[in-house]
């Protein structure tokens, strides 16, 4: 007489559960530094994507910059994949906000300082030697924390502030400006008062109105520096959710404080601490198993 | 329950003693300040008004003969709006583009900070150095071919006006958000459209405000002018020949031993006065709607 | 250096130790029902019925503390895998407790001073003793992140999952007396119950593996045999 098999009986959790956890041996991508594997693993892109152009990314070598003797961004190499989100989270004075700033090279606006090494948009190099700075900037575009729209514009003028200022000649700039307002949501809202002030909107239409002047000279990134961190909550989620759906025409890179919007917002997440990058890796990663104690111990709180 | 807790203490006697003293101290101490203004302004209204209202005090000149009729200021008013308009078209340009290098171009660097000092020190130079220093180097050199001259006025008054503008100009625009700027040069924009484009307009008003204020300063100059285009009588508008002005005009009736000269020189230094408040009311208009808008 | 969220760390610790406590509950719970089937104690029996409501009390307990330490200080990386963890532990803390009750159960049915084989007691009672280290194992191991600790479980429970079969075969050839093969069938139940209190304990060292290394696999199970679930 044969005695049954004994199945090792688990008290089963409920049936979907048993299929994740089986599916699933590794609850973060271990190890895996391609933020595009983490990108397949989720849930089917939005209707039209990949009708966007093809993406252009932004690979950081080296980069060295100061501020007159004091050394600010030391050898940080960074790969920033194309039409990706990717945030750059750390305490203050980490350096994530002067690598942004050298990425369109504002930071040598500032008296005494400067920077050093390779920054590649594609196959041009920004710091190459001939370099016209401004072409770099239509390039590159940046929103900042402040939402800052011209008080002596209109909010069409406004929008195409950033054709008029570079001396584009556009053929239908009416077209343009609506096609930015309506990417990032505003159109309906202004569409009949195109002609009053731009500060005359709220906080978060501000910053939205800065995203569509940047939108409108048609840039290939975007780097965004804290652009949520003066609104209200609400607004803050419609900008989060502009990100999103920004990412399918733009590279994208956000510095922010808050660690829950780039958890929310990012395909990758560098952790930065004095200067350096501690730990680059799929946002995931970062907030379920670190690598490095010191983003554990950053992103749980436990300091900054 | 204790039983303090259910008022709070009244305020002392010697306090509100104090407090009474302090307060008339400073009123008084006000009043005596505005004493002597409150006394010009009567004295200006009561005998200018009545200057005013003879005959012919705007649209005469004062060529009168010396028993007949004195004339009107005509020459002296348009005299004064014609020097001082030129003064400011040389002023103006020049001092809003010294303040541009300084808040935009030279910032914090040494040169800047030597420009500085000396527009400081400029503001404080007696408005006499001016004129002497335009009478040598202008007029005794015979410089454009006669002496004294309405344009080398002008001239003399520019100098006083430039340092004005300079510094009310640099406050103003350094008062344009570094945030604009960020924003214009990260669209991509050349730094001088960062400056005509978005600097200039959004600091506009003040710039007029500071402007007009320089002109009113300008207007009621009289040492340079007594060196540069000195006094004449007749109206002309030939900026190359000697030309009338209130401030003038007043300098050379009140030493007349005529009384209706010396009234006329009421009615003149009333009209500089009115036209002084008007600058500067325009001004602060100006001003107010801005801060507004 | 004080550390940052000192609250919020505290009391998700309070939450652990709220959670690994009922783990000695379950110990004392599973100590009274063995007595109480060795010795068919059926008082004893139900005092560990009614003592399962102190255990259900607890999950009810931390189920709402981890329910409101998500909703309001959202744990990311360790903190986060030590929630999902207390989870999966405060509910295989309520099945043990479960299986206990049923093993307290099978008492007044087994029958009176019905007749024992000495066999199967003797390996009931080591079963006994074996998911008892176990539990306690269990509970030093996932308050120590001990992972060797851990996977030493998977070991003792290829142990008791032996005792198990070994019973079911002694039940089986136990002989033809109808009251034994009665009591030897129940038996059989008890040893299914401590087996799955054994398999509980199992899922505990899986979670403390997670939680340190934050790689989550399944140690043994009848898809995935291991060296250890050795075939009859």
């Amino acid at each position: 007489m044969n005695p049954p098999e004994t199945t090792s009986s688990k008290a089963p959790p409920s049936g979907a559960a048993d299929k994740t956890t089986k599916e699933q041996t590794d609850m973060s991508t271990a190890g895996d530094r391609s933020p595009e594997r983490a990108q397949a693993t989720r849930v089917a892109a939005k209707p039209g994507a990949g009708t966007g152009k093809a993406g252009h990314g932004v690979k950081l070598k080296d980069l060295n910059a100061y501020y007159g003797n004091q050394h600010a961004i030391k050898n940080v190499t960074i790969d920033f994949p194309a039409n990706e989100v990717t945030a750059l989270i750390g305490p203050s004075g980490s350096g994530k906000s002067t690598v942004v700033r050298c990425i369109n090279r504002m930071h040598e606006e500032i008296p005494g300082a400067r920077a050093e090494g390779r920054i590649m948009l594609d196959d041009l190099d920004v710091y190459g030697p001939n370099v016209d700075v401004t072409a770099v900037r239509r390039l590159i575009g940046m929103v900042f924390q402040k939402p800052n729209p011209f008080p002596t514009m209109s909010i069409f003028d406004n929008v195409a502030a950033g054709l008029r200022l570079t001396g584009t000649k556009s053929k239908d700039l009416r077209n343009l400006v609506e096609h930015s307002l309506q990417a990032v949501g505003l159109w309906d809202e202004v569409k009949d008062r195109l002609n009053q002030p731009g500060i005359g909107l709220s906080g978060g239409q501000q910053q939205r109105l800065c995203i569509a002047r940047t939108v409108a000279i048609e840039p290939e990134v975007i780097l965004m520096d804290e652009p949520a961190s003066a609104l209200d909550p609400i607004s803050t989620l419609k900008i989060e959710e502009l990100i999103d759906e920004l990412k399918e025409r733009y590279t994208i890179v956000i510095v922010t404080h808050n660690m829950q919007q780039a958890a929310r917002v990012a395909n990758s997440t560098v952790f930065m601490l004095e200067g350096e990058v501690i730990e680059h890796d799929a946002t995931n990663k970062i907030f379920t198993n670190p690598s490095d104690e010191r983003t554990e111990r950053y992103v749980t709180g436990k300091f900054g | 329950m204790s039983v303090a807790a259910s008022t709070l203490p009244e305020i002392s006697a010697r306090r509100r003693v104090t407090d009474k003293v302090m307060r008339g101290t400073l009123v008084a101490g006000t009043l005596i300040a505005l004493v002597p203004l409150v006394l010009i302004l009567y004295f200006l209204i009561k005998r200018g008004v009545s200057a005013w209202t003879t005959s012919g005090f705007f649209t005469t000149d004062p060529t009168g003969s010396f028993f007949g009729n004195p004339g009107g200021i005509r020459s002296a008013i348009l005299g004064s709006v014609v020097m001082v308009a030129l003064a400011s078209v040389i002023a103006i340009p020049i001092g809003i583009g010294v303040a541009l290098y300084l808040t935009e171009y030279g910032r914090d660097g040494w040169f800047a900070n030597l420009v500085r000092y000396f527009v400081d020190v400029m503001t404080g130079v007696p408005s006499i150095m001016f004129g002497l220093f335009i009478y040598i180097v202008l007029v005794k050199a015979h410089v454009g071919g006669s002496g004294f001259s309405a344009w080398k006025g002008s001239v003399a008054l520019s100098l006083l006006m430039v340092p004005i503008v300079i510094r009310s100009a640099e406050v103003v625009l350094l008062l344009v958000p570094s945030s604009l700027r960020e924003a214009a040069l990260a669209l991509g924009a050349p730094r001088w459209r960062v400056v005509a484009r978005v600097v200039l307009p959004t600091a506009a008003p003040g710039l007029v405000t500071g402007s007009l204020l320089s002109v009113a300063r300008g207007m009621g100059e009289t040492a340079p002018l007594l060196f540069t285009a000195t006094a004449a009588f007749a109206l002309t508008f030939n900026l190359g020949a000697l030309m009338n002005s209130l401030p003038v005009q007043i300098y050379t009736d009140i030493q007349s031993p005529r009384s209706e000269i010396i009234d006329r020189a009421w009615g003149a230094g009333l009209a500089l006065v009115v036209i002084v408040l008007l600058l500067n009311v325009v001004a602060r208009f100006i001003a107010s709607r801005s801060r507004q808008a | 250096m004080h550390e940052t969220r000192h609250k919020f760390h505290e009391n998700l610790r309070a939450l652990e130790v709220q959670a690994l406590d009922g783990l000695d509950i379950v110990i004392q719970q599973l100590d009274r029902a063995l007595e109480s089937i060795s010795y068919q104690d059926v008082e004893l029996a139900g005092m560990v019925v009614a003592d399962d409501d102190r255990i259900d009390g607890r999950y009810l307990e931390v189920h709402q503390g981890i329910l409101s330490l998500l909703a309001r200080q959202a744990p990311v990386a360790t903190d986060l895998r030590i929630v999902a963890a207390l989870l999966h532990v405060i509910r295989c803390v309520e099945r043990m407790g479960d299986q206990c009750v049923n093993i307290a159960k099978l008492v007044p049915l087994s029958g009176y001073e019905a007749p024992k084989d000495k066999d199967i007691l003797d390996a009931i009672e080591r079963m006994g003793r074996l998911a008892r280290s176990q539990v306690s194992q269990a509970k030093q191991a996932f308050a120590d992140r001990n992972t060797e600790l851990a996977h030493d479980l998977l070991r003792q429970d290829a142990e008791i999952n032996r005792l198990n079969r070994e019973i079911f075969r002694r039940a089986v050839e136990v002989g033809d007396n109808l009251d034994m093969r009665e009591w030897a069938m129940f038996m059989i139940l008890v040893a299914r119950c401590l087996e799955r209190i054994g398999d509980n304990t199992v899922d505990i060292a899986e979670q403390t593996v997670f939680v340190v290394t934050g790689l989550f696999r399944e140690f043994a199970d009848a898809s995935t045999p291991s060296e250890a679930a050795r075939p009859l």
